[in-house]
């Protein structure tokens, strides 16, 4: 067996043993970790495969949790049937909002990204729609479902864990895909790739969508695991922060994402005193690593062609 | 070979306010080599890129095989039998010379073994160098795997963008040889150089650019004893 495989294999084991052999504090930092983790990748589809500088995933992330909180606390729907609003709304405005913007070169790309963002949370803010609930967000979700409560620490970690296998497996199927690889010649070489005919564009957005909804599942779980949402935890710094974490751990680097969402998110939970530090540390992490490490602490290994091209016929 | 593969009527591009192409016509017969001259910022690139659906025109036509293209975007213009090695040898350089070649057939249901064949006939340095990593080779191999990767999607019509741009003077033989058997075996080929000599002696016809219009045309020998043409571009005094 191959080493990656062996520390999959473990990796997964111990991420499976956590709630039964720690308190509940720990198994909601470690649901924290899995639900981060999933939005993470998620960016890392926009940034680390497609290339394109997405800094306002967040919007994606607060969309899928607004959905689920809204449906459930003022439309009283059951909390499982805001799952498929949770996936295709973040979906659907990935494709609306990223269509016009998606030619865009790095830089512009990335400012206009924040730009989202700001209006997004500004929306939230405002109490859109009298949906949203201003400042403080909405509260009192209804979590009852199936006659279990979804919110119990035990359930939202197996759900998060359970997303989180999810996603790397979507991701795993995404790098054998055609879809994956298009978006890694697009990113290596966007004129060259439209000279063989890719189509660059669809490719581009499609990564926003696909991107977008794994964000909005992970939403979904953020808002049962807290039953309640607030506009603060989608903000721009957020979006910040996943964007450093991908490009801290590696673009295109599965365990290099999951390490900087480690680093991020569980390091500050062990070390309280460390908390306040965090973000000094992080920016100090990602100094270090973009001078010493620009590809990242993990840099992913691409692959070979897929087999139906390079097949001999 | 009096058939027009493409034409161009009135075409007009600009890069937001600036006119890069001011209006140009011109056209290409099945069979034919023809070549677009013209110095640094006349439009030639300009040019190709807007067939190839890389750029947008402001105005004018541009019709293939008698349909208008125009507005096709660039990822179907390649299906449609037209493909493009585009300025800079754009290579995929993380990956090897033969996926390179390969990744041409991007648009075919799979890569065709003949062609492949073919192509290493033309170029047998790339036979050479097929497991080495295209971002590892001499800027004129670079060359020749664009041009490759262009013929892979077996077109009808070759767009080559400046093939001798920045290549050493024994590869750019190499490259106009080769361009001139693929363009024995019925291939229509498109050649935009700056490199006025090699292309004339290698093209039937010519159009010579000038700030965004074209200001001479004709047959290659014709041009290349226009005292015109050998003053602004091959160094002649008349």
């Amino acid at each position: 067996m191959k080493k990656t495989t062996i520390a999959y294999i473990v990796f997964f084991a111990v991420m499976a043993l956590i709630p039964f052999v720690s308190n509940n504090l720990w198994i909601t930092i470690a649901t924290t970790f899995c639900i981060f983790s999933v939005v993470a990748l998620s960016v890392d589809i926009v940034l680390g495969r497609a290339g394109m500088f997405d800094m306002g995933h967040a919007v994606f992330f607060g969309l899928g949790a607004y959905a689920t909180a809204i449906m459930n606390v003022h439309f009283e729907m059951n909390i499982l049937m805001a799952i498929q609003v949770a996936i295709l709304l973040p979906a659907i405005v990935a494709i609306v909002i990223s269509s016009p913007i998606v030619h865009l070169r790095g830089d512009y790309l990335l400012v206009a990204t924040v730009g989202f963002n700001i209006v997004f949370v500004q929306m939230l803010r405002n109490n859109f729609l009298g949906l949203t609930g201003g400042d403080d967000g909405i509260f009192g979700v209804d979590a009852e479902a199936l006659g279990l409560y979804l919110d119990d620490p035990m359930i939202v970690y197996f759900m998060a864990f359970t997303l989180l296998l999810l996603t790397l497996l979507v991701i795993r199927n995404l790098e054998k895909s055609k879809a994956g690889r298009a978006l890694h010649y697009v990113q290596e070489d966007p004129i060259a790739s439209e000279s063989i005919g890719i189509n660059t564009r669809f490719y581009r957005v499609f990564s926003f969508s696909l991107g977008a909804a794994i964000a909005g599942l992970a939403g979904f779980i953020f808002t049962i695991q807290y039953t309640a949402v607030s506009p603060s935890a989608f903000d721009f710094m957020t979006s910040v922060m996943f964007f450093a974490i991908v490009l801290v751990g590696g673009k295109a680097s599965i365990p290099g994402i999951l390490a900087g969402t480690f680093i991020m998110f569980v390091l500050p939970e062990v070390f309280k005193g460390f908390e306040t530090y965090r973000y000094f540390v992080f920016g100090i992490a990602m100094i270090v690593s973009m001078v010493l490490r620009p590809q990242g602490i993990f840099p992913a290994k691409y692959g070979k062609l897929p087999k139906y091209v390079t097949e001999d016929k | 070979m009096s058939e027009n593969l493409l034409e161009v009527k009135d075409l007009v591009v600009s890069y937001g306010s600036i006119e890069a192409i001011k209006g140009i016509s011109f056209d290409v017969k099945k069979g034919e080599i023809v070549s677009i001259l013209g110095a640094n910022g006349a439009g030639k690139t300009t040019t190709l890129r807007t067939l190839s659906g890389l750029l947008k025109s402001k105005s004018g036509q541009i019709i293939y095989e008698g349909t208008d293209i125009t507005k096709v975007p660039a990822h179907k213009i390649v299906a449609m039998g037209i493909s493009q090695s585009p300025e800079g040898r754009q290579v995929f350089g993380t990956l090897t010379v033969e996926e390179n070649i390969r990744l041409g057939a991007y648009t075919k249901k799979r890569a065709d073994k003949e062609t492949q064949e073919w192509i290493y006939e033309l170029f047998p340095r790339l036979l050479e160098r097929r497991k080495q990593l295209a971002g590892t080779l001499s800027g004129g191999e670079q060359q020749m795997l664009a041009i490759s990767r262009a013929l892979m999607a077996q077109p009808q019509l070759l767009l080559l963008d400046e093939p001798s741009l920045g290549i050493a003077p024994i590869l750019v033989n190499m490259i106009f040889q080769a361009i001139n058997k693929i363009a024995s075996t019925g291939v229509t080929v498109l050649l935009v150089e700056q490199n006025a000599k090699a292309a004339l002696k290698l093209a039937d016809r010519g159009y010579v650019l000038d700030v965004g219009h074209v200001t001479i045309k004709g047959n290659a020998k014709d041009l290349l004893n226009d005292p015109k043409v050998q003053e602004a571009y091959l160094g002649k005094k008349g």
